[in-house]
């Protein structure tokens, strides 16, 4: 079958591989029929997230047909319709049971590795490092999905898969991010990037009774998207811009009462923080970027609540935490516990509530997908989405 | 005080059953024995949610224990307590193996087993306690390992590249792996693409060379 492969840093190949095979009797095999590149993907592309070996198979938004399933699967059969979750999770161990999914204790081959650089380990992940499990992604033709008990949606409507792939991930993960903001009636939300999680984050936070959302980014593109869903943007690349004097003007010199930084460890940023953690990033005395996370915890209300969808890999540096302490924020974050989400979003998806195909862009094929790394990691084209057909 | 099941090796000795799997004796933490006079030792706890009788069931059917226990080639039931065990000493289906007697030192359905080796190509002794959780949810499993470095210990760190301590550490989360859900997950079977001389360097050195047990499956 084809996939892309990762093939070092900076270097995405589409390779003819193996295809998949059952391996344990919870599994299932996926035909691919859409699947996408998301921003978590691009940390793996720029080297953010260790243990990543060439020839890893990418993708972890994928949905498909049930091609076959190992003997103890029972709630699924061959033609079967399925969104996946990009968390792989067991279903039995006492996190899932308290519906911590992506903190799995069972999932996780490698473990081990986790547990070295993070004291406990999380649920596997699809396509994303040695250390989140070594399993092959979806941006492939076929790809093993384990527990498919517990993961896989059952699609039983005739929508598109450009309606119902972003339950994989994004959707979920914007509507948890929302829901980790703690939003009362009437709140004020701002949100850090408007990439496909800023953008649910968004939608999200107004369904979850957000009286007004600030949203904030550089790219027109992205904040039009964004005023679409009824959010007041700022653009912080625009001179005399500066985001916390922004968000001060808008929240009556009280703050947002929830902050979300749908940005996470590669933040952009033209200050001179910038350029001190891009200078130690490469020294390897930092491993993240965290200027966006900086500015979110000074611009919050005393007593608000920062939520941090966008990931974070490592060590940070000048994190502002006498800050925090000093208003008493609550702060939540964490990989999105899908399957808590999938189902009632589908609902909210089928009744017309929200049409999560608004934010593609680009819709292409395998062979076009590491060109497409590059276009995405820029953000040239105007991209916002990209969506992969693996038979195309 | 009896005899603590932290500091002293096969414990025959009935054990302070105070707490939570022993590692709080008298109200204070005790911490995992030291390694010392050519004696390592290994502690480490799961909390699994079945049955501590299930779970005792388990691990006491030693001839099962290759489907969960890294490199086991074989362990066959020699007599009422004893067992020969055979253990693969590199990574490679063809590589030599190495084998010892096995005898249960003491055998409390639901709640522990001891064993120790007797004669053959390595010495070690070890403890798994079932506690129920604090909370009544589920069942502290606790292991106690100890090793002479011996042919074992270095056969495990040389050719098979996993520490022993580790190696027990894996051991016990395949178990859980395969009691609360009838598998343990795999992943080195997935497909790839060339993974290069570093690619192959690194999966060395994530211990992903060390093949993960079938789980009977
Ligand atoms: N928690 C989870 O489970 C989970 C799941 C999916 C994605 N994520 C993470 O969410 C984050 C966003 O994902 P995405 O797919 O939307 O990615 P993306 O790269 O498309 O979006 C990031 C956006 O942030 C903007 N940005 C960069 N620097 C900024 C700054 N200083 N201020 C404001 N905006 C800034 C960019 O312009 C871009 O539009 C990533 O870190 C991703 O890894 C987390
Ligand atoms: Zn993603
Ligand atoms: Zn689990």
């Amino acid at each position: 079958m084809k996939a892309v492969c990762w093939m070092g840093k900076s270097s995405m190949e589409t390779r003819t591989v193996p295809d998949p095979e059952l391996i344990n009797p919870h599994d299932a095999i996926i035909k691919v029929t859409r699947t996408a590149i998301c921003g978590s993907d691009l940390h793996l592309y720029d080297g953010f997230i260790p243990t990543m070996e060439s020839g890893d198979i990418m993708g972890h938004e994928f949905m498909g047909l049930v091609e076959e399933v190992g003997p103890e699967v029972t709630n699924l059969k061959r033609g079967d319709r399925v969104v996946v979750p990009f968390t792989i999770a067991c279903g039995n161990c006492i996190f899932c049971k308290k519906k911590y999914w992506a903190a799995c204790d069972n999932t996780n081959p490698n473990a081990h590795l986790m547990e070295k650089a993070y004291g406990y380990s999380g649920a596997g992940l699809f396509g994303y490092s040695h250390m989140m499990g070594g399993y092959s992604g979806g941006q492939a033709q076929y790809v093993r999905v384990p527990f498919a008990n517990v993961g896989p949606l059952k699609i039983e409507n005739d929508l598109p898969d450009e309606k119902v792939l972003f339950l994989s991930d994004i959707f979920p993960t914007g509507y948890m991010a929302a829901e980790n903001a703690q939003i009362q009636p009437g709140d004020t939300v701002a949100v850090w990037g408007c990439g496909p999680v800023g953008q649910f984050a968004i939608a999200s936070a107004f369904m979850l009774g957000a009286a007004r959302v600030i949203a904030i980014d550089r790219f027109q593109e992205r904040l039009d998207l964004a005023r679409s869903l009824g959010a007041i943007t700022v653009d912080y690349s625009e001179e005399d811009v500066s985001v916390l004097t922004a968000l001060k003007d808008l929240t009556s010199g009280v703050g947002p009462d929830s902050c979300i930084d749908a940005v996470g460890l590669e933040a952009h940023s033209n200050e001179l923080q910038g350029i001190y953690d891009v200078v130690k990033t490469a020294l390897f005395m930092e491993t993240d970027r965290p200027s966006v996370l900086r500015q979110a915890i000074q611009a919050v209300r005393k007593g608000g609540t920062l939520s941090i969808p966008g990931v974070y890999g490592g060590l940070l540096d000048k994190v502002p935490f006498g800050a925090a302490f000093g208003k008493g924020i609550t702060m939540k974050m964490g990989q999105t516990n899908m399957h808590n989400y999938m189902k009632p979003l589908l609902e909210r998806v089928e009744k017309g509530q929200i049409d999560p195909s608004y934010i593609i862009s680009h819709r292409i094929t395998l062979d076009q997908a590491p060109e497409m790394y590059k276009i995405w990691r820029d953000k040239k084209e105007n991209v916002t989405k990209i969506v992969i057909d693996p038979w195309a | 005080m009896s005899s603590s099941p932290l500091t002293e090796k096969p414990y025959v000795e009935d054990l302070p059953r105070s707490t939570g799997a022993s590692v709080v004796v008298s109200g204070r933490y005790l911490p995992p024995p030291e390694d010392k006079d050519g004696k390592l030792w290994v502690r480490t706890s799961a909390l699994v949610l079945k049955d501590a009788q299930v779970l005792y069931a388990m691990w006491r059917d030693v001839e099962a224990a290759p489907q969960w226990q890294e490199h086991l080639v074989e362990v066959v039931e020699t007599g009422p307590g004893t067992s020969r065990w055979s253990m693969r000493t590199s990574n490679d289906d063809d590589s030599k193996v190495i084998t010892w007697e096995s005898e249960v030192l003491a055998d409390e359905p639901g709640v522990r087993i001891a064993w120790r080796s007797i004669g053959g190509d390595v010495d070690q002794a070890g403890e798994v306690i079932f506690d129920a959780a604090p909370n009544g949810v589920g069942t502290v499993v606790t292991v106690l390992q100890e090793f002479r470095m011996g042919k074992l210990a270095s056969a495990w760190e040389t050719l098979v590249g996993r520490n022993p301590k580790q190696a027990v550490i894996e051991n016990l989360r395949h178990f859980k792996a395969l009691a609360e859900t009838g598998e343990i997950p795999r992943s080195q079977l997935d497909p790839h693409g060339d993974r290069g001389v570093i690619g192959n360097f690194k999966r060395s050195s994530y211990g992903e060379t060390v093949p993960t047990p079938t789980g009977g499956n």
